[in-house]
């Protein structure tokens, strides 16, 4: 009696935590893919030196104390190219408050035509040149757009990807924002860092 | 006792390893082409050759003819040998889809089933024999949020080119 109890229950709580796990990824399959967080969130973020469109180079370094958003997009990606405008728009609203957007554009194609692509789509950031080393670096990022949010300090607070509602962008800057700057911190994280695997995407999830 | 609950632990593990490989974003995209049946040509004719190709479920590719040139065509380049040539080459057209990202635009894409038919042309001086014919199909996929880099897969099959 009391065996048949105890199966019993571990069959009802079984059934629920199978419903449960089923309805969070119908959840997930109709809103976009789940946000990749996991190790990357609180991991210094790699840093890097790439050459903007106009041939000049940019480090993640140059922009301490500011809150990065860095998407890593293309031109042949019709949801990356969703995003962009609101990019646009976020990067002039919270610009004042130390938002720097960079999109780091994962194109085989030649410089001239993702000028041309960004200029038509009124890219008010800067636009930096992909590279399989910075690819790697943040995770073999293939997945587009991915979007990671980057505190004052140069810590990743989040990791988004796939493409997601204006809103939930929105509230991923502020996250960043709300930071303040403290070099100290920053110095120790990036040196836990150093000791610490590469993420990778799997590992995000 | 123990062993119903064991088994019931199995049945639950089972199931959850199910779901949890589906975490969106997780797989990679994939297309295959079947394998191609026998191809016979005789010189100074031309036959023709059916490839089927299967993209991933949950996925979808560019058509031939994409709406926008910014999107990366699916694209098949064939080499054949000296003994035969490529006279044409026929996709199918796109399925028009609209997305969640894109709800207001319809894209041509290429989901599940699709065949690109290919005529060969063997000239008249074309030696008997059976030949490799090599390629590859390049593609760029997409989910229903993301989008992965173009890929190419290799296409191969064989000729056999008979005398008149």
């Amino acid at each position: 009696m009391k065996r048949n109890a105890l199966v019993f229950v571990v069959l009802v709580g079984a059934i629920i935590g199978m419903l449960a796990a089923g309805k969070y990824l119908d959840r997930a399959r109709k809103h976009g893919p789940l946000k990749m967080v996991g190790d990357v969130k609180g991991v210094q973020a790699p840093d890097f030196d790439l050459a903007t469109l106009d041939g000049r180079r940019v480090k993640l370094s140059d922009f301490r104390g500011k809150a990065v958003l860095l998407n890593f997009w293309a031109t042949w990606c019709p949801p990356c190219k969703i995003e962009m405008p609101w990019f646009v728009d976020l990067q002039k609203q919270y610009g004042k408050d130390g938002l720097v957007v960079l999109g780091v554009a994962m194109d085989d194609t030649e410089p001239p035509k993702i000028a041309e692509f960004a200029q038509e789509m009124g890219v008010n950031y800067q636009v930096l040149l992909g590279t399989d080393q910075i690819s790697d670096d943040y995770g073999n990022v293939q997945y587009l757009p991915t979007t990671f949010y980057v505190d004052r300090n140069g810590i990743i607070v989040d990791k988004a990807a796939g493409l997601f509602s204006r809103e939930e962008i929105e509230n991923d800057i502020k996250k960043i924002l709300a930071s303040s700057h403290n070099p100290g911190a920053a110095q120790t994280s990036r040196a836990a860092v150093v000791r610490a695997p590469a993420p990778t995407t799997k590992d995000a999830q | 006792m123990t062993k119903g609950v064991g088994t019931i632990a199995a049945v639950v593990l089972f199931f959850g390893s199910l779901g949890l490989a589906q975490v969106p974003g997780d797989k990679q995209p994939s297309v295959t082409m079947a394998p191609v049946g026998n191809v016979q040509v005789r010189a100074s004719a031309s036959t023709s050759v059916e490839m089927d190709f299967r993209v991933g479920s949950e996925f979808h590719i560019n058509s031939h003819h994409p709406k926008a040139d910014y999107l990366i065509p699916t694209v098949l380049k064939l080499n054949p040998p000296a003994q035969l040539t490529v006279a044409d080459l026929k996709y199918p057209a796109g399925e028009e889809m609209a997305f969640a990202f894109s709800p207001n635009e319809k894209l041509s894409v290429y989901s599940g089933d699709f065949t690109i038919n290919a005529v060969l042309k063997a000239p008249a001086n074309a030696a008997a024999g059976s030949y490799p014919v090599k390629g590859e199909l390049r593609f760029q996929a997409c989910d229903h949020s993301a989008c992965y880099p173009p890929r190419s897969i290799p296409v191969q099959f064989q000729v056999t080119v008979v005398k008149k």
